[in-house]
């Protein structure tokens, strides 16, 4: 049994925004040799989100807006105060409650040295809370 | 278009090499849980909030801590990075025996664009002798003063140093130098306001994040400790975006300032008219 794990930065160009990185998780689990097994693809930060969704432009633009929706910016949040550990104001309460609606990872087959995909499939990490530089991780685990 | 009047350099990584010397900063700045910026990064956040001009306010107490947290060399090298995009300020620390000479090589060698003086954290009032002696330079040189105004998280920073009242004086006796008060001088914010109001040469900025957010602290401020029309009809030729990043995001305080249903014509001035203007610009 192997793991290896693999993190990889990635940094948007908005303050919200889906990008897609399926190419990097296809890539790494080809790259690993493993043939048969699991692959996690895990956010390291709590305004952020992996989730898979159909790559188009009309479906990334509902999702945002939606949840735009549900969590306005303008909304007087608890969140939205001084926090003396930071000495900054918790101005990104809108990020972490986005963050619970994609979770944190998402979790995928390894087959035939392949990453297994429905069609429409694609893997995408979430800015909430952007402009910043982020990290996710890719860990596998098979033979 | 927008100029954030308010910048702290402090995370800018290009001086943040020697982690020592970021971490004394961090702590008399109190900025905690952050890290250093790349610049890349910074502009990208600029982009986002539309920002095309940036103040950067040094840090200057080293007559009692032996150092600046941000000096006049460090900000002159970030400008120098961009200088389309920066305007560097300097800092000097008037119980300094050498703060004469000091302001003057920042104003003549490194360019720097006008004076930044935190007197919460010196410890001197506003008409103090020693900061007098600055002001007569920053008259000769021709260069604007921005000082910090009202409460500072900094470590031992005292507001009683930093009422907005207390720069009358100063603000009356050197009419051809342009003062901005930081923050809107809160607490203080109706003292700012009756010094906008009478004084041509003074200015103040919007780097507001204490309570609350960008949504809440400026409807407070603007529409309710003061009347909800003094800065449409009376301020709005005297009020320069600030962000006070990086304790607030420059895109969130502008969403903020947004929010507040301001006329177009007045968010220009705030946003990016009155900045030019109190830089000495015949075109604002």
């Amino acid at each position: 049994m192997k793991y290896l794990l693999k993190e990889e930065t990635v940094c948007a160009d908005r303050e919200f925004e889906l990008i897609r990185i399926t190419d990097k998780v296809r890539d790494f689990v080809r790259e690993s040799g493993i043939v048969n097994g699991i692959c996690f693809c895990i956010t390291e930060h709590t305004t952020t989100g992996i989730t898979v969704n159909e790559s188009l432009p009309c479906v990334e633009k509902d999702i945002l807006e939606t949840m735009d929706r549900i969590i306005p910016e303008n909304y007087p949040y608890h969140h939205n105060h001084y926090l003396d550990s930071y000495g900054t104001i918790g101005g990104n309460a809108p990020g972490h409650l986005k963050s619970l609606l994609t979770g944190n990872h998402c979790v995928f087959p390894v087959i035939d040295g392949e990453l297994k995909l429905g069609h429409a499939d694609d893997i995408y990490f979430c800015e909430y809370d952007g402009i910043k530089t982020r990290r996710y991780m890719i860990y596998i685990i098979g033979e | 278009m927008l100029i954030d009047a308010h910048v702290r350099p402090a995370l800018f990584e290009p001086i943040c090499q020697d982690r020592n010397r970021f971490h004394n900063r961090c702590d008399a700045m109190h900025y905690h849980r952050m890290n250093p910026s790349g610049m890349e990064l910074l502009k990208k956040q600029y982009l986002l909030a539309d920002i095309t001009g940036v103040f950067l306010l040094p840090s200057d107490c080293s007559a009692e801590t032996g150092d600046s947290e941000i000096s006049n060399d460090e900000i002159a090298r970030i400008v120098a990075l961009d200088p389309d995009l920066y305007y560097g300020f300097a800092a000097v620390d008037p119980r300094n025996k050498n703060a004469a000479s000091e302001l003057t090589r920042a104003f003549t060698d490194l360019r720097l664009r006008g004076l930044y003086i935190n007197t919460a954290r010196l410890h001197i009032y506003p008409g103090d002798a020693r900061l007098r002696a600055m002001l007569d330079i920053c008259r000769e040189y021709g260069k604007p003063v921005i000082f910090h105004a009202g409460f500072s998280f900094e470590k031992d920073a005292l507001a009683m140093y930093s009422r907005p009242i207390d720069f009358e004086p100063v603000i009356a006796q050197y009419e051809d130098i342009n003062f901005c008060l930081t923050h809107m001088g809160w607490p203080w914010v109706q003292e700012t306001a009756a010094l906008l109001l009478k004084y041509p040469n003074a200015y103040a900025n919007t780097a507001l994040m204490n309570f609350d957010g960008p949504y809440q602290i400026y409807r407070k401020v603007f529409l309710e400790d003061m009347g909800e029309l003094w800065v449409e009809h009376n301020l709005s030729d005297k009020i320069l975006f600030g962000s006070g990043s990086p304790r607030i995001r420059p895109v969130r305080s502008r969403r903020g300032l947004d929010s507040l249903g301001f006329s177009e014509e007045t968010r220009e001035r705030i946003y990016y008219r009155n900045a030019r203007r109190f830089l000495g610009s015949k075109e604002y």
